[in-house]
């Protein structure tokens, strides 16, 4: 269980609720009632250091940080079963990914996330697909008499990743700061 | 019946076995395939979505795009293609502006997504009342000896409001489609509970899931052959885990986990030597011998 925490009301970020609301699919947040039906069907309750209904409750306390930096914004299984069972129609599951994204725009990012990105921008696939390993899949599907895949088109993938934001990540390798 | 065919990374890349036994499915069913160039992965829903929902969705409008210049609907065969496409698309729908801006980048590499692709999962398709009567019917080796367990899995069923698949909670559409090949299907409690591969963090989660499921199956009165998934992620993490649980804790769980169109291909007569059944942690032994005596 987290430790209480004490904070005065201006060290709150009051605009934080609204950061998150402003999105499309996110004004849901606004209107919880922390009634916690999310967080008794949560697959990953017992295993997070704040609950759904909690995470939601910091977000309009205005606990930016707090939430950011949490590691129940990256534990969560992705079940859907908050955004399902929610009365008021609260999206959790879109709410979280906006806090993952923010969480990313401040640099902080799990490990197990981070290379999905590096790897579809160098593959087109989210499994590397070049050199030996291309030779090895691409032989092991003409054993099975499978077609030859369809190259992707990287230029395009590539212009997209960047256009949206995620270059800069993309195009860090392994030990880069 | 025709299609853009979506197969996405995992299948193709890491269990080709399981597109093969898929391909051999919708040959026999006569559903024809068409493959997309250039597409790319779907993008996971997991992962990039977190990092980026308008790297997400942008790049998921552009694979759905093709499908539009090829004039057909998609169909996946992966429950993270299925969420990634139908999420962009149904969320695309509802938000003009937010379609806007995608196009504006997309105008600048050719493409113009306006929404007419709709996506499907291979489920949705055959578990129509006129397929599982055409199923009945070309089932030339009927699972009848058979007892299945469904495992679901999340994406394909939620959001509901979004996928628009099955019931959320109640789901019936693959027992649908082993009850019309034959099979007899399971009723258990942990039937609807998540495989834990999309929690990266704790691989303990996992671990757990997995044990609880696959012990409460192997407790039941009447024996479950195999456990039937329709998501590469679900499959691949069920079948792992499940023999690591077994090991970690002395366990005896030895019931093998197969891809719906796996069993499916065997229903319909495919070989049983043409599939790669013995390609997975827990070996689905006594299963081939049901099969064959």
């Amino acid at each position: 269980m987290t430790e209480m925490l004490k904070k005065n009301a201006k060290e709150l970020d009051h605009n934080f609720r609204y950061e998150i609301s402003e999105k499309v699919g996110a004004k849901s947040l606004l209107k919880c009632i922390q009634c916690g039906v999310c967080s008794s069907g949560c697959t990953v309750t017992e295993y997070v250091d704040l609950q759904p209904h909690r995470v939601v409750a910091s977000c309009l306390l205005g606990l930016k940080e707090e939430v950011l930096s949490s590691q129940a914004i990256w534990t969560c299984s992705l079940c859907h079963r908050c955004t399902e069972r929610c009365p008021k129609n609260v999206d959790y599951s879109f709410i979280l990914a906006l806090l993952r994204n923010m969480a990313v725009k401040e640099g902080k990012i799990p490990k197990e996330y981070s290379g999905t990105v590096v790897t579809i921008y160098d593959n087109g696939f989210v499994v590397p697909y070049t050199g030996g390993l291309k030779d090895n899949i691409d032989r092991r599907r003409n054993r099975m008499g499978l077609p030859q895949i369809l190259p992707p088109n990287l230029d395009e993938i590539r212009y997209i990743i960047e256009e949206t934001g995620l270059g800069d990540l993309a195009k860090k390798k392994e030990g880069d700061k | 019946m025709e299609y853009a065919f979506f197969l996405g990374c995992t299948i193709p890349l890491k269990l080709p076995h399981l597109e093969k036994a898929f391909r051999d499915v919708a040959s026999i069913l006569d559903v024809k395939l068409k493959e997309m160039d250039g597409v790319s992965c779907c993008p996971e829903p997991v992962s990039l979505q977190s990092l980026n929902i308008d790297t997400w969705m942008t790049l998921g409008a552009r694979n759905l795009a093709i499908a539009e210049k090829m004039g057909l609907d998609i169909l996946t065969i992966c429950s993270g293609c299925y969420e990634t496409l139908k999420t962009v698309s149904v969320l695309l729908e509802e938000d003009e502006k937010y379609l806007e801006k995608i196009n504006a980048i997309l105008k600048k590499i050719n493409y113009k997504y306006t929404g007419k692709t709709k996506v499907y999962h291979f489920v949705e398709i055959f578990s129509q009342p006129e397929w599982l009567d055409k199923l009945k019917e070309l089932a030339v080796k009927p699972l009848d000896d058979l007892n299945l367990a469904v495992h679901y899995g999340c994406h394909l069923i939620r959001p509901s409001k979004i996928m628009q698949f099955d019931h959320p909670e109640k789901p019936e559409k693959i027992d649908l489609i082993l009850e019309a090949l034959g099979a007899k299907t399971v009723d258990f409690a942990t039937k609807l509970e998540c495989c834990g591969y999309c929690a990266r963090l704790q691989e303990e989660i996992g671990e757990n899931l997995v044990e609880e499921k696959m012990t409460e199956l192997c407790e039941l009165e009447e024996e479950v052959d195999a456990l039937i998934a329709v998501c590469p992620a679900c499959t691949t993490q069920i079948d792992r885990k499940e023999k690591i649980v077994a090991r970690k804790k002395g366990k005896e769980l030895d019931i093998p986990v197969l891809y719906l169109a796996e069993i499916m291909a065997i229903a319909l007569g495919v070989e049983l030597e043409d599939l790669s059944l013995k390609q997975r942690s827990v070996k689905p032994n006594k299963l081939i011998e049901k099969l064959t005596t």
